[in-house]
C-alpha cells in the first residue's frame, strides 16, 4: 500500500502544474465569495423587511444557520456539481493520452493501489475546496455568532457530497480516454443523482411507483438532496454517513474494474 | 532468465499470438524480429504482465507471471514503442517516480536515479520538463525509466523507432552496454523488437523471427550469417514462405 503515496503525490503535483487546477480554484473562490454576499445581503433585507412590517415573532426565529449558512452551503452543493468533474476528468484519461497506462500497469503495483492513490489526490483537491468555502461562514464568527456545531455539521456535510462526487467522477474519468467526455460522463451522474429526489416526488406523487413505494423510497435514499439537507441542518446521523461511504465505495469499485478492463478486452 | 511457454493471445477470433515458446538465458541479448503486425508488441506485452496470455504462461527470473505477477513485474524493465511520460514532469522527478514504483529502497533512491540518468547521458537535462526535450531525449528518458530499477530483464520494444541517425546509433550503443556492461554492474538481459535488420545484426547475438504469431525461426546470428548469408534474405525467405494458419494474425493498432 505505499504505492498510494507515491502516485498519490505524483497526480497532486500534475494537478497543480495544470491550469484546470487554478481555473477551478479562482472560479470557486469567487463564486464562493459571491454566493456569500448575496446571501448574506438577502438575510439583511429580510431583517429590514421583518422590522418594517413589525413581524417581533419572525424576527426572533431569524438566525444565521438556517437563513444563511444552510442556502449558501446549498448553492456551493450545486456548484460542486460542476467543479468536481473538472479536477477529476484527468484522472486516468491523463494516463491513456500519456500512454502511462503501460508503466503502471507493468509496474509491481495492484490496481486499488493505482486507483486510491488516483482518489486519494483528488481527495486532497476537494478538501482544500471545501476548506476554501469554510472561511466565508468562518467569517461569520467574527461579526456574529452562529452556532459552532450547526455550521461544523453543514461543512461537514459540503466535504462528504465532495469526496462523494471525486469517486463519481474518478469513474467517469475511467471509463474514456478523452478528458472532455469524461468531464460531461461526470456532469450527468452527477446531475442524475441531484434530480433524482425531484423524480422520486413526482412519481411517488403520480403513483408511478406502486408497490408500497419501495421504489420511490429507493431513488430518495439514492438522490445526494435529502442526507444533504440533514447535516446542514445539524443532524449528524449514521445512516447519511453510511450513504456517503457506500456511494464512494460502489463509484471505487466500479473505477477499479474499468482500470482492469484494459488486461481484458 | 526469461522462459516463454505456449503464449497465445487471442482477440476475438483472431489469434495474434499463437503458442509462442522459448528460453533466454542471463545476459543474452535476443532480437525480436518479424513484420508489422506480427505479434512482436503483442507477445512483449504478455511478458511484462500489461496483457494476460490467453493460453500458456511465462516464467521470469524464476517469477510465474500468473503465480507471482509482482515479483514477476518487478524483475523487468519495459520500454514499449511509445515511451510512457509525464510531460508536466522532470526528469529526475519522473524517475524517482518511476523508481518507488518499482520498490527501490528509500537510502538507495538517488543513486538509482543518479546511476540511470548517467547511463542514459541525461545529467544536463536532468532539471528540464520532459515536454520540453526533443523526440532523442525523449527516447533516452523512456531507457531510463525501463532501467531505474536494476531489472534483470530488459524489454524494450522499437526503441529506436523515429529516430535520427546519430540518436539511432547512441540508443544502440546504450543497449550494448547495458548487456556487457564495463564497470562490474549486473547484466541485463535483453529482448529487443524491432523490423530494422541492421540493428539486429549491430547488436543481438540470436535472432527469434515471428511471424503472423508463429515463432518461425529461433538461432544465433552468427549461424544465420555463416557461409556469407545475409539476414535480409533470410528475414525474407522466411517470412515469404506461407505459415499454415487460420484466420491470420495481426497486432491491434495499439488499444
Amino acid at each position: 500500500m505505499r504505492h498510494v503515496a507515491t502516485i498519490a503525490s505524483r497526480e497532486l503535483r500534475s494537478l497543480f502544474v495544470s491550469p484546470v487546477a487554478y481555473v477551478v480554484l479562482t472560479l470557486w473562490a469567487v463564486l464562493g465569495a459571491f454566493f456569500f454576499l448575496s446571501s448574506l445581503v438577502q438575510f439583511q433585507e429580510i431583517l429590514v423587511r421583518l422590522q418594517q412590517f413589525q413581524m417581533f415573532d419572525r424576527l426572533r426565529e431569524m438566525n444565521l444557520n438556517d437563513e444563511l449558512v444552510a442556502p449558501f452551503l446549498g448553492t456551493m452543493w450545486i456548484l460542486l456539481i460542476f467543479a468536481i468533474p473538472a479536477v477529476t476528468m484527468g484522472l486516468f484519461t491523463a494516463e491513456k493520452t500519456n500512454r502511462t497506462e503501460e508503466l503502471l500497469l507493468t509496474s509491481p503495483i495492484t490496481i486499488w493501489e493505482i486507483v486510491l492513490g488516483k482518489y486519494l489526490a483528488a481527495c486532497a483537491f476537494v478538501s482544500l475546496m471545501a476548506a476554501l468555502v469554510a472561511f466565508f461562514p468562518g467569517l461569520l464568527f467574527v461579526y456574529g455568532d452562529p452556532e459552532p456545531g450547526k455550521t461544523a455539521a453543514g461543512l461537514l456535510a459540503l466535504l462528504l457530497v465532495s469526496l462523494c462526487y471525486a469517486a463519481i467522477g474518478a469513474f467517469a474519468s475511467s471509463i474514456t480516454r478523452n478528458q472532455v467526455i469524461a468531464f460531461f460522463v461526470g456532469l450527468v451522474i452527477l446531475l442524475v443523482f441531484l434530480v433524482l429526489s425531484v423524480v422520486a416526488e413526482l412519481g411517488g406523487a403520480q403513483g408511478l411507483f406502486s408497490g408500497g413505494g419501495w421504489a420511490a423510497d429507493l431513488l430518495r435514499w439514492l438522490a445526494t438532496a435529502e442526507h444533504f439537507q440533514r447535516l446542514t441542518e445539524g443532524l449528524v446521523e449514521t445512516r447519511d454517513l453510511v450513504y456517503f461511504a457506500v456511494m464512494t465505495g460502489i463509484f471505487l469499485l466500479l473505477t477499479k474494474a474499468a482500470v482492469e478492463s484494459v488486461r481484458w478486452r | 532468465m526469461i522462459e516463454a511457454r505456449d503464449l497465445s493471445k487471442r482477440y476475438g477470433d483472431l489469434l495474434a499470438v499463437d503458442r509462442v515458446s522459448f528460453t533466454v538465458e542471463r545476459g543474452e541479448v535476443v532480437g525480436f524480429l518479424g513484420p508489422n503486425g506480427a505479434g512482436k508488441t503483442t507477445t512483449m506485452r504478455m511478458l511484462t504482465g500489461f496483457l494476460p496470455p490467453s493460453d500458456g504462461t511465462a516464467v521470469i527470473a524464476g517469477a510465474d507471471i500468473f503465480g507471482e505477477p509482482l515479483a514477476a513485474r518487478r524483475a523487468v524493465g519495459y520500454l514499449p514503442e511509445t515511451p510512457p511520460l509525464y510531460p508536466e514532469m522532470d526528469v529526475q522527478g519522473f524517475l524517482r517516480f518511476v523508481a518507488r514504483l518499482h520498490d527501490v529502497p528509500r537510502r538507495e533512491l538517488k543513486e538509482a536515479v543518479e546511476r540511470a540518468l548517467g547511463r542514459c547521458g541525461l545529467l544536463e537535462v536532468r532539471r528540464r520538463v520532459i515536454g520540453a526535450l526533443s523526440r532523442g531525449y525523449r527516447q533516452r528518458v523512456g531507457v531510463a525509466q525501463a532501467i531505474v530499477h536494476a531489472p534483470p530483464v530488459l524489454i524494450l520494444d522499437e526503441p529506436t523507432v523515429g529516430l535520427d541517425p546519430i540518436q539511432i546509433r547512441e540508443i544502440r550503443q546504450l543497449i550494448a552496454d547495458l548487456a556487457s556492461p564495463r564497470d562490474g554492474e549486473p547484466a541485463h538481459t535483453v529482448i529487443l523488437s524491432t523490423h530494422i535488420l541492421p540493428e539486429v545484426e549491430a547488436i543481438c547475438k540470436r535472432v527469434i523471427l515471428i511471424h503472423r504469431g508463429r515463432k518461425v525461426l529461433d538461432q544465433p546470428l552468427a549461424t544465420l550469417t555463416a557461409g556469407g548469408a545475409r539476414l535480409e534474405e533470410v528475414f525474407a525467405r522466411e517470412t515469404a514462405r506461407d505459415v499454415e494458419h487460420p484466420g491470420g494474425a495481426a497486432e491491434p493498432a495499439d488499444a
